[in-house]
């Protein structure tokens, strides 16, 4: 079974008298345990198509399957629950929730999700090291540098063990070292745990990770390459 | 119950992000609750002070007359109940008190002038405790017992009367036949009451001599009954009931003074009027206050929206905030409500305006009177319904599209 | 439009939603002023007519004391001629001479002590609303005829009718007794139970024979154009009574000081509410412009920084709150001058008010009287406190300094 299927997807902006197609029949098939690097210029619809897929935006037309479930027909509250039970994101930019210590953002999920507050603490203990921020466990966003954060943001993402992770730009603030390093963590969960990986993103070395990278151009999937086959 | 204590920790932290706003809310709704508390306590005072002066100087707390004396106040109209009756059926039946009276119009003569008054026949042991004055304050000294051959009247009667203690007055009533009954008195004191009204109002004389003087045996014109509050004076007035057959009629003091009767529901009615107005002027700082919240959160509710949080619990969130600013501003306005009235419970003397508090019925002396229960009262309706005014602002936080909201700058 | 005045009116509705509420507020407490003060001044207008048309009127001649004492012997000596010579001094017909005794007045099986009042028939009505409240019967029409007209309770509590005869036994001026046989030619129903229970009148000659006043009598009602004409009349009528003569000449609030007093305790009342909410308008003005103060620092900070001065910014915020605050009044004045001109054609009636009529002699509906005081006073206050209120928000801005203020993200 895939772990997200599209089929046809279309979004159309309109933007003054000029329509922009940022997702033009777009379909794509990606199995459980993939890992997937989007690649487009800016603007080539790369946020737009994984909103589409996480359930937070209703293409046009065009349907999508998380885990063979079609989500595009639920409702709100349905598709928060499929997002807070299958889905960790990386958002592109504004990430993480101010009140919240770097410890209670990655809790965050985990908490709403009912999980008790032992296995929170070493979840989210064991993440924070990971991915380098041992030590800065209760600091506030606000006294976080925008790499920190996010790394934050990876963490949170990653640490309820979700079957499938959205990143939005996950290295965009980050030095070669820790983009590595970050690259290193989706790459182990991906092959020890099976988590499916989509990824978008510009950076040349994110994509030499990737299993399979795909190519955007204004909306339209115009490259769709099997690394590992090839 | 988990996901409460999260929400209930955004709420908190949120709460103090921009502590400016909250704190100038907080006083505000501190002052509000503080002003609701205390006019209610002052109005509470004023109209328990009116309603125990008044139940004091007239009815007691349940009376028992003939069914025709309160229309025709004579004593063709009293009871033909012997006292030793009176005392079988009323004795130890766990009144807190009550006496038997004659009470009729009279017309009392100094050798220069004549006024009408209320002639109450009492027994001075019975009436301790229902009475309007100290007996111990009285100027001269008050009836020694229901034999007593003197008169006790007000102050101000006196003065009109130009008499005064050891004079003599003459006393003149109706006897049931409606022969002109009259006597001398000497005048052994003179009272006072809370107004001038009350003291020009009442003479006092032992209940056996005015039996004599109006030919009736030992019967009276009236019963009244005292229960330890004149808010609850319903056991009281059923026990007599049940004692009494139809040859008399019993009412309770808000039948007989319906006047004081409905001030009092009209004063509950205002307390909650005003605790309502408060709140509503409070109200559209509150609202403020959230919308702002919101507003300025758009992005993070977002985030919280894409992570996969409910609706409901961004409903629940702004809601808890809401709730726990209120609580806080409460605590302070009630604590602030109490720390203001205490002291001034020993009486507020506003003797200024002493003539025309005696228009309104009220004593120049106002005590007020904090009540548990109005503290609650306005602590639930301050709460009730800035639930309802927080619903609007909660709502539109939860009706935000995630993706517009996160990217909204 | 000034740059100012233009850069200020746009600020202001960079949230619309919140300057809305800040100026519903506003609105909110305005609307309740305008209505509250118009109320009270309708009552207390109604209430000051009201009091003085039964009995008072607008100015008294009475001998010195017997306001105080109203002691037979205190009299104004040929009151009948003195009255005459007012009437004419005033080119005015509502004047009229009274007496006032004490008297037991006895019907066939019943006898009270009343007021009785000695009236000038022909003039009385001119005073007086009691002869228009006739309700069984006619008004006293001849100067000395026997007869009388009595309060509805007390005719009641006789068991009399028109028709009937009523002895009057009181005594005389000089001390001596005094009696007289009258026939009931009116029933009156004031409404308001101590007048109908104590009061009855009679022809002022016969007043004078039956109690041997030597043609005294104890009052002379003068009635003028209105409040406003009251010094005028005093004065004139001070001027006609002789330099040695022991009268003196009383206006409505000596007469009757309870009154005003009554309004006094009324209105102190009221403003204590009244500042309540209008603190509670300036907490939420307050929070506002802080609020849109503290997000434009980094705004600021860059005109700050620019070379603007403080002191300019400030008067920037105050000239928003300004716009704000007269939004706040005008609409407020305008939706409280038309809910309150609405009761005032239909009146206003809430429970109670019918039992405080008949005790206090008030109308059984209120009228609001709306005129530019009371459309104006309310909002001018909120509108004073609103500026107060912003002058914190205007000084904070002093306070910065540039770099500071544009370091805030
Ligand atoms: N809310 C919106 N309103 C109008 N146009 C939009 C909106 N969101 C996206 N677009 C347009 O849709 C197209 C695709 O946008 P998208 O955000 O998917 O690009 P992207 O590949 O994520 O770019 P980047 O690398 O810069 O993040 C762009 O042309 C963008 O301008
Ligand atoms: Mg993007």
């Amino acid at each position: 079974m895939s772990a997200v299927r599209c089929v046809d997807l279309c979004k159309t902006y309109r933007q003054g008298d000029q329509d922009i197609k940022a997702l033009d029949h777009v379909s794509i098939d990606i199995a459980k345990g993939q890992f997937v690097c989007l690649s487009a210029p800016s603007g080539g619809g790369k946020t737009t198509l994984l909103n589409a897929i996480g359930g937070l935006d209703i293409p046009d037309s065009g349907e999508v399957y998380i885990a063979g479930e079609r989500i595009d027909n639920l409702n709100k509250g349905e598709l928060a629950d499929i997002r807070l039970k299958q889905i960790g994101f990386v958002f592109q930019a504004y990430n993480l929730i101010p009140v919240l210590s770097a410890r209670e953002n990655v809790e965050f999920v985990m908490q709403v999700q009912g999980v008790p507050s032992a296995e929170r603490i070493k979840k989210s203990t064991a993440i924070l090291k990971e991915v380098g921020l041992e030590g800065l466990e209760d600091r506030r966003p606000a006294e976080m540098s925008g790499g920190q954060q996010q790394r934050v943001a990876v963490a949170r993402a990653v640490a309820s063990r979700p079957a499938l992770v959205l990143a939005d730009e996950p290295t965009a603030n980050l030095d070669s070292k820790t983009a590595d390093e970050l690259m290193a963590l989706f790459t182990e969960l991906n092959e020890h745990h099976n988590t499916t990986f989509v990824i978008a993103t510009h950076d040349q070395r994110v994509m030499t990770y990737a299993g399979r990278l795909i190519r955007m151009l204004d909306g339209r999937i115009v490259d769709d390459i099997n690394q590992r086959a090839a | 119950m988990r996901l409460f204590g999260v929400l209930f920790r955004l709420a908190w932290r949120n709460l103090w992000r921009n502590h400016r706003r909250t704190i100038i809310m907080l006083g505000a709704i501190g002052v509000g609750v503080w002003a609701m508390i205390f006019m209610t306590a002052l109005t509470r005072g004023m109209v328990d002070q009116m309603i125990i002066d008044s139940i004091a100087v007239l009815p007691g707390h349940v009376q028992m007359h003939h069914p025709d004396f309160p229309d025709d106040p004579s004593v063709s109209n009293r009871m033909l109940i012997s006292e030793a009756d009176l005392k079988k059926k009323f004795d130890g039946a766990g009144f807190k008190a009550w006496a038997g009276r004659v009470r009729v119009p009279a017309v009392i003569s100094s050798e220069r002038e004549s006024r009408g008054v209320t002639l109450l026949g009492v027994d001075p042991d019975a009436e301790r405790g229902i009475s309007f004055f100290n007996y111990d304050e009285v100027d001269g000294r008050f009836l020694v017992d229901a034999s007593d051959q003197g008169i006790v009247i007000g102050r101000r009667l006196a003065e009109t009367l130009e008499t005064g203690i050891g004079k003599r007055v003459v006393l003149m009533s109706q006897d049931p036949d409606n022969e002109i009954a009259d006597r001398g008195f000497r005048v052994i004191g003179l009272y006072s009451a809370n107004t001038k009204a009350v003291e020009e109002a009442y003479a006092f004389v032992g209940k056996a001599t005015v039996q004599k003087m109006l030919h009736i045996g030992d019967t009276t014109t009236e019963v009244v009954f005292l229960s330890d509050d004149y808010r609850n004076v319903e056991a009281t007035f059923q026990a007599v009931m049940s004692a009494t057959d139809e040859s008399v009629s019993v009412r309770r003091w808000y039948e007989i003074d319906t006047y004081l009767g409905t001030m009092l529901g009209v004063m509950d009615g205002f307390v909650l009027i005003w605790i309502v107005v408060i709140f509503l002027a409070l109200s559209f700082g509150l609202v403020n206050t959230l919308v702002m919240a919101v507003f300025e959160r758009v992005r993070e509710i977002g985030l919280m929206l894409a992570l996969g949080m409910k609706p409901g619990s961004i409903l629940g969130q702004i809601i808890i905030e809401s709730m726990l600013l209120l609580t806080l501003g409460l605590a302070a306005g009630n604590f602030l409500a109490w720390a203001t009235i205490v002291p001034l419970q020993d009486g507020i003397d506003i003797s200024v305006v002493a003539d025309g508090l005696e228009m309104w019925g009220v004593s120049s002396m106002l005590y007020p009177k904090l009540y548990a229960s109005d503290m609650f009262l306005a602590t639930g309706v301050v709460l009730l319904l800035g639930f309802l005014a927080s619903l609007s602002p909660a709502w539109r936080a939860s009706r935000y599209v995630p993706v517009e909201a996160i990217t909204k700058v | 439009m000034n740059i100012v005045f233009r850069l200020a009116w746009r600020n202001l509705w960079r949230h619309p939603r919140r300057t809305w509420l800040t100026t519903g507020a506003m609105v909110f407490s305005n609307i309740l002023l305008v209505f509250m003060i118009s109320l009270q001044f309708g009552m207390y207008g109604l209430m000051i007519d009201n009091a003085l048309q039964v009995f008072t009127g607008h100015v008294q001649v009475q001998a010195s004391g017997y306001n105080e004492d109203k002691k037979m012997r205190q009299t104004v000596p040929d009151i009948i001629p003195l009255a005459n010579s007012i009437r004419t001094t005033l080119n005015s017909e509502t004047v009229a001479a009274r007496g006032w005794a004490f008297a037991l007045a006895s019907s066939e099986d019943r006898s009270f002590g009343i007021g009785i009042y000695g009236v000038e028939p022909e003039f009385e009505a001119q005073v007086s609303n009691i002869p228009g409240l006739v309700s069984d019967g006619r008004y006293l029409e001849t100067d000395n005829a026997a007869e009388i007209v009595v309060g509805s309770v007390l005719a009641r509590n006789l068991h009399v009718k028109v028709g009937d005869e009523l002895t009057l036994l009181g005594s005389g001026l000089d001390g001596s007794f005094a009696a007289a046989v009258v026939n009931i030619v009116g029933i009156f129903d004031s409404g308001v139970n101590d007048i109908d229970r104590n009061i009855a009148e009679i022809p002022l000659r016969l007043f004078q024979e039956t109690f041997f006043m030597e043609g005294g009598g104890h009052q002379i009602v003068v009635v003028g154009d209105g409040l406003e004409a009251v010094p005028a009349i005093r004065s004139t009528v001070q001027s006609m009574l002789p330099d040695d003569s022991d009268l003196v000449v009383l206006d409505w609030d000596e007469i009757q000081p309870g009154l005003k007093q009554a309004i006094q305790a009324d209105m102190s009342s009221s403003f204590f509410m009244y500042l309540v909410l209008v603190i509670l308008v300036s907490f939420s003005v307050l929070n506002t412009q802080l609020m849109s103060v503290l997000e434009r620092t980094r705004e600021f900070g860059i005109v700050m920084a620019l070379g603007l001065r403080p002191g300019r910014l400030g008067r920037l915020v105050l000239l928003e709150t300004a716009m704000m605050g007269l939004i706040g009044a005008i609409l407020g004045a305008a939706a409280g001058g038309l809910l309150t001109s609405w009761f005032t054609s239909h009146g206003l009636a809430f429970p109670g008010m019918d039992e405080m009529a008949a005790r206090f002699n008030l109308p059984a509906r209120m009228y609001p009287e709306v005129n530019v005081l009371t459309l104006s006073a309310g909002p001018a206050v909120v509108f004073v406190f609103t500026m107060l209120a912003a002058i914190y928000p205007a000084l904070r801005l002093r306070w910065q300094n540039p770099v500071d203020a544009m370091r805030v993200a």
